[in-house]
Formats: structure tokens, sequence, C-alpha cells
């Protein structure tokens, strides 16, 4: 999978470009509207994350471009601005889905995930690990071969994990992943404990293992190392 | 006091003294020119009662206006003026006089003549002179009083309206000030040094209020940048006391950030950039709302009242801000709640009552809902003064009900 990151703001790119990189996707860096848009060109890329802020350019005139050479792109514009203006704008312009600075690595992967499974990459709409299958089509888990019912909060969660497998996920960055941003959750995030303690019991039942690891009460790890 | 009638007190002030002394001068010019003239008159007449003795050769006696007398003294009498009193028979009362006495010689004989000249009253006098001025000076008066009110109507209507226009003129507006010709040289260089002043201010704010928001925004990346490497950094295996410092700052960022962008929402609502109001039915913004905070009910073991009125309450407003109004006041009755408290809704036609259990506070309807005000660490305090910009930038009012539960209440 090939990625290209337009971002101006260098330590931004590194980081984003080094984890996408150990997640094994190709990444390619435009640090300016010019570099972007000539790479546009040239290049055909899975998914490109666009910030719209740039020096040389609003990156919501790349997306024309990205329409015109890159259709098959799926784009996820990042934004210091949480403006619904511009994410009406940018959703309009053919964007697929827009993230606010800051944000976390796992949700940025939870999304690019998610853009290249609406855009049927990986073969198929099947996520599996080990004896844990899910099909995002019909929004189905099956654990060895039987089929378990997850509530939508629950599924959401299981999915987070799955995407972002072998990750220290904390506590937060789950519940965050399941509310919207507008929602001002307190410093209380034990109700997403009993989300865990479903989803393991309910895998359990249908004879799975419990991958889920608690680290130090503060983060999770979906995991079979 | 009004300009026009502080100017017309300084006039009436000098004028007014102004006549004052110039009856006082009045008074004693008249009394000189009144004595001259009585001089030549009493000479007038003693030349003619000496001719009339020396050709008819008798003695003219009228009283009290003169009086001769044949003496035989030969002790000649300077000439003496004297003033005496006289009763006037027809008037009942003393009349001042001037006597005049001199003794002259005709044909060898002696005559004392006395010539007695009635004088004005002191007071009659004074009241010929103050009577007129102080005539003038109540003419004067009135006609001030009217110029004041017809000059208020005319000259300056023009500049209460440009009043009352400055009175109501806000940057948010982002209008240029535009003030009425008054066609007078004075307001007229007012109104120009107010727009000109006006324009600087209106740029300064608008550069002000770009600073602030880029200054925010720009914030956001830093604290991404944070954020990502804090992240990776969780992703090594690390002691229990090292996770602990590490989950701890990720959360100083992310409350940071989030309270960079709450104060961002602030200055949006109060610089109207949020347009495309429509009718927004709240009972069912309300219910979808609440199943959101479900989770966070049933953590707290809340027991959750809705009711619900047959007609809806419809408001105007982006639904978008909306949203985040009922957010708050949802998030702020279930934080500043009890465990195994209590949360009631009540929407009627035309309000919504948000109520819950929780514990007394010393907030009042007046400090609830200013910014950074909070009674314990959870909170920003950002929330409410959130929710209290929404209500008025919307024509709603937001109003804090504390007895025993708190409530909150946004009406129409």
């Amino acid at each position: 999978m090939k990625i290209l990151i337009v971002e101006d703001e260098k330590d931004m790119l590194f980081a984003m470009s080094n984890f996408l990189t150990k997640e094994q996707y190709i990444c390619e860096l435009a640090d300016s509207f010019a570099a972007a848009s000539e790479k546009i060109g040239i290049y055909q890329y899975d998914v490109i994350l666009l910030d719209i802020t740039l020096p040389d350019g609003n990156g919501l005139h790349l997306l024309q471009h990205i329409k015109k050479y890159n259709l098959q792109a799926g784009v996820i514009i990042i934004s210091a601005k949480n403006s619904l203006d511009d994410k009406i704008s940018g959703l309009d312009l053919g964007a697929d889905d827009y993230m606010t600075k800051p944000f976390q690595l796992s949700e940025l992967n939870s999304r690019i995930k998610a853009v290249l499974r609406r855009r049927k990459y990986e073969g198929s709409s099947m996520i599996s690990f080990n004896e844990i299958n899910i099909d995002t089509d019909g929004k189905e888990l099956r654990v060895n071969k039987n089929k378990v019912k997850l509530t939508l909060k629950e599924y959401d969660i299981l999915m987070y994990f799955m995407v972002n497998k072998n990750r220290v996920l904390t506590k937060e960055a789950i519940a965050e992943h399941l509310w919207d941003d507008n929602i001002d959750l307190a410093d209380n995030f034990d109700f997403i404990y009993t989300h865990l303690n479903n989803i393991r019991r309910k895998i359990k039942a249908a004879g799975g293992q419990d991958y889920i690891r608690t680290i130090y009460g503060m983060g999770y790890k979906f995991t079979d190392e | 006091m009004k300009f026009l009638s502080k100017i017309n007190r300084q006039y009436l002030i000098v004028i007014s003294l102004l006549l004052f002394f110039v009856s006082i001068l009045g008074y004693f010019t008249l009394k000189i020119i009144l004595q001259k003239e009585m001089k030549e008159d009493i000479y007038e007449k003693e030349y003619a009662i000496i001719q009339e003795i020396k050709t008819e050769n008798r003695l003219p006696n009228l009283y009290p206006i003169f009086e001769t007398k044949r003496v035989v003294s030969i002790k000649k009498e300077p000439k003496s003026y004297q003033d005496i009193y006289l009763k006037d028979e027809a008037e009942d009362e003393l009349e001042p006089y001037v006597e005049y006495t001199n003794t002259v010689e005709v044909d060898g004989e002696y005559y004392v003549i006395k010539i007695r000249h009635s004088l004005l009253e002191n007071d009659d006098l004074i009241m010929a002179i103050a009577l007129p001025l102080l005539l003038l000076l109540v003419l004067a008066l009135i006609a001030s009083f009217f110029m004041t009110k017809k000059l208020n109507k005319t000259l300056w209507k023009d500049f209460e309206e440009n009043l009352r226009y400055l009175e109501s003129f806000s940057f948010n507006d982002k209008k240029k000030l535009n003030l009425k010709d008054t066609g007078v040289l004075e307001f007229d260089k007012l109104n120009t040094t107010l727009e000109v002043l006006t324009d600087k201010l209106q740029s300064d704010y608008e550069v002000l209020k770009q600073f602030t928001e880029n200054a925010s925004h720009e914030i956001q990346t830093p604290l991404a940048i944070v954020l990502l490497n804090l992240e990776e950094l969780l992703q090594i295996e690390l002691p229990e006391q090292s996770f602990k410092q590490l989950h701890t700052a990720i959360n100083g960022v992310k409350r940071l950030s989030s309270l960079n962008k709450s104060l961002i929402l602030l200055s949006k609502i109060e610089n109207k950039q949020f347009t495309n109001n429509q009718r927004v039915q709240m009972n069912d913004l309300v219910a979808r709302r609440v199943q959101e905070f479900e989770p966070l009910l049933e953590q707290k073991k809340l027991k959750f009242s809705f009711v619900k009125s047959t007609n809806s309450f419809w408001i105007d407003i982006n639904e978008e801000l909306a949203e985040i109004l009922i957010n708050n006041l949802l998030s702020n009755a279930i934080k500043h709640n009890v465990q195994n408290g209590e949360i009631s809704i009540e929407i009627s036609e035309d309000s919504i009552q948000i109520c819950n259990t929780g514990a007394p506070n010393s907030l009042d309807n007046d400090t609830i809902f200013n910014r950074f005000t909070k009674e314990n660490s959870q909170s920003y305090g950002l929330g409410l003064a959130i929710a209290q910009q929404i209500c008025g930038r919307n024509h709603l009012e937001i109003i804090y009900l504390k007895s025993d539960i708190h409530c909150f209440k946004i009406t129409k």
C-alpha cells in the first residue's frame, strides 16, 4: 500500500511516516503544496493524507488535482481546524475522511484501514486474527466459525483492536474512538472496562482465546504474543 | 447639562452682570445730567425774576417754586443749594426739593430769591433705568429658551442621531462606521476623526482576532507532534512507573488540546462564525444525544427520566451548536452527579429543563456561567460558558435554578 503524506510540519511528517512504515505501508512525503501537486501528477497512491493548511496553498485545491490524476486514492484530510465548514467542503470535494489535530496514530491507522476497506483493497472485506474473523460488510464476527453477536459499540472496539493489533491503546484513545469530539467525557473512562469484559466473555463462550491484555490498568493491547 | 444650556447659562450670567453695571453707570450719568439741567433751569428762573422786579417792580411769588423777599440787610449772602423736603399737600407725602437761595441787588435794593426745584425721587430714577433693563433680561431669557429648543431640534438632531448610531456600533458586524453629515464644521470634524479612529480600531481588532485564532490553531500542530511521539513511546515495554508517567503526560496534552478547542469554539461563537441556522427539533436531538451518553449514565448508575410534551420544541439554530449545547449540559449533569443519582429532562413547547442531583455548590446564576469557574478540577469550567454563549447568540435564555437539585432551563 502506498501512502502520500502531505504535511508542512517536518516533525509531524516524520512521526506519521515512521509509524506507517512500521505498519508496512510505503510512505512518500511532501512538505509543500508544490511538492505534493508534483507527486500527485506523476505517481499513483492508495491513500493520501492531506494537511489543508499549507504555507504555499490551500490543501483543498490539491483535492481537485487528486480527483483528476489520482482517482483511486483515498483521501484523509488532516486539519488543525475543527471546523464543520472545512469538513463539509472537504468531503464534498471527494475526501473520504477528516481528522482534527491532534490525533493518535492508532486512530489514524484505523481511519486509513477503513478508507482502504471502503475502496475494496486488501482483497476482501474480511479481517482475521487467528480464530477471530470479522466480515466488515455485514459487521459480522465469527470465532471458530461460530457466529457471535456483538453490540455496535463492542463491534467498534473489537475492530479498533484488530486494526491496531500489537499496539498499546490507552482507554482514553478507545473512548475517543467511540465517541465524537464534541462529547466531554470527563476523566472517567471506566465504562470501557464493561464493554471489554463483554467482548472477552462472548469470544470465550464461542471458544475463542482472550487476546486483550490489560497494561497496568491504564491501557490495553490486542496480541497473541 | 446640555451643551446649549451651558452656553446659555454663561451668556445670561454675563449679560446680567453687564446690565447691572450699565444700570449703575446710567443712574449716575442721568443724575449728573439732571443736575445740570436743573441748574440751568434755576438760572433762567432767577433771570426772569430779576427782570420782573426791574421792569414791573413786583415781587413774584409762587410757592413752593419760587419766593422773592426784599431785605434791608446789606449782608450779601452767597449763592447756596440745599436739599430739603417739603410736604406735598396733594399727595400728602414729603417730596425732595433743591432749594436755591441767592441775594441779588436790583436798583440799590436787596432781594433774597429762593427757587425750588422738585427732584425726581431716587427710587423713581432707579426704576426708570432698571425696569427696561430687567425687561431686556427677561426677553433675552425667553428668546434663548426658544432658540435652544429650536437649535436642539435642528442643529443637534444629526449629532444625536450619530450618537445613537455610535452607541449601537459593534466591531463584530464588520461594517464601516458611516456617520451622517451634519453641516457643522466641529461636528463633521469629530465624525471624520471618529471614522478614522474606528477604522484603525477595527483593523486592529481584526488582526488581533485573526492572531488569536491562528495562534490557537497553530498550537494544535505542536500538540499533535507531542502526542504522536508520546504514543510511540507507549509501545515500548515499560515498567509500570514509566508507563504511568507517560500516560499522565499524554492525558495532560489531551487536556491542553481540548481546552484549546473549547477556547476556539467560544471565540467562533462570539465572532458569529456559525451561520446557516435551521429549524431544529430539539426533542429528537436531545433523545439522540442522551443515547450517546448512555454508557456514562450506566457507569454512575444514574436514574434517568425524560418527559416530552406532545408539541415539539423548535429553535432556529446551527445544528452543530445545538448539539454542543445539549452535550455540554448533559455532560455537566453527569459529571457533577453522585453515584446512584438522578437526571431528569423535561421538554415543553418552549423550554428544556435538565436537572440533576449533585453535591451542593457555592455557585449561583450570576457566577456559574463564568469562564473557568469550577467546583472541582475535573472540568475546565468552559462547558457552561459555551452553553451560555450559544444561548445568547441564538435568542435563548439559560438560567440556573438551585434547590436540592441543580437545574438548567433554556427558554425561548
